[in-house]
């Protein structure tokens, strides 16, 4: 993390400043993990480890998307709603096809459909993306019940469709590998390509960026696509995980993403933020989950300990970029 | 609401076709006419719709919605937003019954649930308005916080009234002279200070200003983060008594009660014409916005149309709604 993320300009300072916001971050995980592993030394078997990561993957691979709408100052509320009915397209279309390829396209393209709806009625009719999408939210929780009443189950027993989720690659689980291409790909695009700059140049102020000649609304919607096929993408892994798709999946899921993704520093004003931060944060939110349950305590501690630690973190970022502003 | 077209015009110019015009530029009188039309497409639609008991029975319903949509409104033309009213909803029900329970007082049970409210909105406030992080994940946070707080001590699951307090049932289920419904009549009454508050007194104009441009606001002389942070109190007060109405009407302190609710007292808030940006709108369009969501939902169940369809169709609903105001700002 030598690297400074800040757009279009490398001055010196502003570089150690997005550096010091991810080292405050990193610090705090060290931190968890050397409590956590004082507490419980299993905390560092390789089982559980994995299963972190695992965890970890599928709030990732949204939260990459969800970071770029941030950056490009719009939000999505609908993800956890289109998380859900994207696996239940995905397993009905499996069962009806027999052809786990088939269901696994449903599935993501029915969430990259979910994105063109959102783009389309933020960036054509101009609404407040978190109405719109809190519009979108309530549409797909009440069609997902019209479209299936209960959960739809691996009706053929495909063993290819629960590999998606169970399987390995060495010692490594596909939903981390999953992960791990999405992220270095988003990573790469935000950083290196002009597609990326141009987040960032429309998210810190549009009307500068339209006047030098790009298009933000189109970016934007591109943004809002890739969100939803994304969401697609882990809607089929969390059914292929439950090996059942369920209408119910997914509750608040966008919240905890949206979490993790403020957490890694990316404001909510747009324009500023890392993808590196929301990989810092998700593992923060994860490896604080992880240790309520190996430390035994009561599980209801995953709400409130991530509700403190959101506002916690915002409220000393503030304060390092108010005491770097004078 | 009758009293939206006579305040319109009291505010509007003199002449019969120009008041006219400026009522119809008033946005509360498209949701007038709005929630008219909807009322009159369910009474032919429905034989059982156009009665006392069901009008009632939903304005009853819409109390809850409109009651903490009032603080919403109050929140959101000040500039910001509050997200945890579904989560301090339902947490205000534990110190309400947990209270009667032990000291048999609904007075107490009342004041220490308002207590946890006013303690809720001095924490908000004092975060987003004093230490200046943004309201948004400030809520969510103790979004967060609150329900994980209400899962700790309930153990999920629900506490029941153990008390069987006759004024208890009746404050949210009973009606004055056998047909309104206390609730609503709370949030009328509610509904007619505040209106007063934000449009007649130094206090409404003030947030209206922060609300529209803080800067602007501050160089005229008024303390922001003060009136910021009255909003936010202001709001959990009223999101304080919504719970308790809604603990009225279920009897118990349900640990899942208000899931999801600020989403849709947030909709209906900004249905009713307020600004996300804060500064543009009225609370008397948040009522409107509240009574056509409510009516909506209770015709289509008249209709024996699924409550699945009832959210497809008030997502819809509330995408045109915006779109459309959003279309007119920009004709203007």
């Amino acid at each position: 993390m030598s690297e400074t993320t800040q757009a279009a300009k490398p001055a010196p300072v502003l570089g150690r400043l997005a550096e010091n916001s991810q080292i405050v971050l990193l610090g705090l995980l060290v931190l968890l993990c050397i409590g956590i592993s004082l507490g419980s030394p299993q905390f560092y078997s390789v089982e559980n480890i994995i299963a972190i990561l695992r965890q970890c993957s599928l709030v990732l691979i949204v939260a990459a998307g969800m970071t770029m709408l941030l950056i490009a100052a719009e939000v999505d509320l609908s993800v956890g709603a289109s998380l859900a009915f994207s696996g239940v397209v995905a397993m009905d279309v499996t069962n009806k096809t027999g052809s786990v390829a088939l269901g696994v396209l449903a599935g993501i393209l029915f969430g990259g459909a979910v994105g063109l709806f959102n783009g389309l009625v933020v960036t054509r009719l101009r609404v407040n993306s978190l109405i719109a999408t809190i519009a979108t939210m309530m549409i797909l929780q009440g069609s997902v019940f019209l479209y299936s009443r209960e959960a739809v189950q691996n009706k053929h027993q495909q063993v290819a469709f629960t590999e998606i989720s169970t399987g390995y690659v060495g010692p490594v689980p596909i939903p981390v590998i999953i992960a791990a291409v999405v992220f270095v790909a988003a990573f790469i695009v935000l950083r290196y390509t002009t597609i990326g700059r141009y987040i960032y140049a429309v998210g810190a102020n549009q009307k500068a960026a339209r006047l030098s000649g790009i298009r933000p609304e189109r970016l934007k919607l591109l943004v809002f696509v890739v969100t939803g096929l994304l969401t697609g993408l882990a809607g089929l892994i969390l059914t292929s995980l439950m090996n059942a798709g369920q209408p119910t999946a997914g509750r608040g899921f966008e919240l905890t993403v949206i979490a993790a993704v403020i957490l890694g520093g990316t404001s909510l004003l747009g324009g500023r933020g890392t993808l590196i931060g929301t990989l810092l944060g998700v593992l923060v939110l994860k490896v604080i989950d992880n240790g309520i349950i190996i430390l035994r305590w009561d599980q209801n501690l995953q709400m409130v300990v991530p509700g403190v630690v959101i506002i916690v973190a915002t409220y000393l970022d503030l304060i390092r970029s108010r005491a770097n502003a004078r | 609401m009758p009293q939206s077209p006579s305040l319109s015009a009291a505010a509007g110019p003199k002449r019969p076709t120009e008041l006219l015009r400026a009522l119809f530029r008033r946005n509360e009188t498209v949701l007038l006419v709005c929630l008219v039309a909807l009322i009159v497409f369910f009474s032919f639609a429905s034989g059982t719709f156009l009665t006392t008991r069901n009008i009632t029975n939903v304005l009853g319903q819409a109390s809850l919605a409109m009651i903490a949509g009032i603080g919403i409104g109050v929140v959101v033309l000040a500039g910001e937003i509050d997200v945890s009213i579904g989560s301090l909803v339902g947490a205000v029900g534990i110190p309400l019954v947990v209270v009667m329970n032990q000291t048999g007082s609904l007075e107490l049970g009342m004041a220490a649930a308002l207590l946890l409210a006013l303690g809720v909105g001095v924490a908000n406030g004092y975060l987003a308005a004093y230490l200046g992080i943004n309201s948004l994940i400030v809520t969510l946070g103790t979004m967060f916080v609150i329900r994980g707080g209400i899962y700790l001590y309930t153990g999920q699951r629900a506490i029941s009234d153990d008390l069987q307090l006759e004024s208890f049932y009746q404050m949210g289920n009973g009606r004055l002279l056998g047909t309104v419904p206390y609730p609503a009549l709370v949030a009328l009454v509610l509904l007619v200070a505040f209106v007063y508050l934000m449009r007649h007194r130094p206090f409404g104009r003030q947030i209206y200003a922060v609300g529209g441009n803080p800067e602007v606001a501050r160089l005229a002389g008024y303390n922001v983060k003060r009136l910021k942070f009255a909003a936010f109190v202001i709001c959990s007060l009223l999101a304080g008594i919504s719970g308790i109405l809604l603990s009225s009407r279920l009897g118990s302190a349900v640990h899942v009660a208000g899931l999801g609710f600020e989403f849709q007292v947030v909709a209906a808030v900004v249905l009713g014409g307020v600004s996300l940006a804060g500064g543009v709108g009225s609370l008397l369009g948040v009522a409107l916005g509240v009574l056509i969501l409510a009516f909506l939902s209770n015709g289509l169940g008249m209709l024996n149309i699924a409550t699945e369809w009832q959210l497809v169709i008030t997502g819809l609903i509330i995408i045109a709604a915006v779109a459309f105001d959003e279309l007119k700002r920009r004709r203007q």
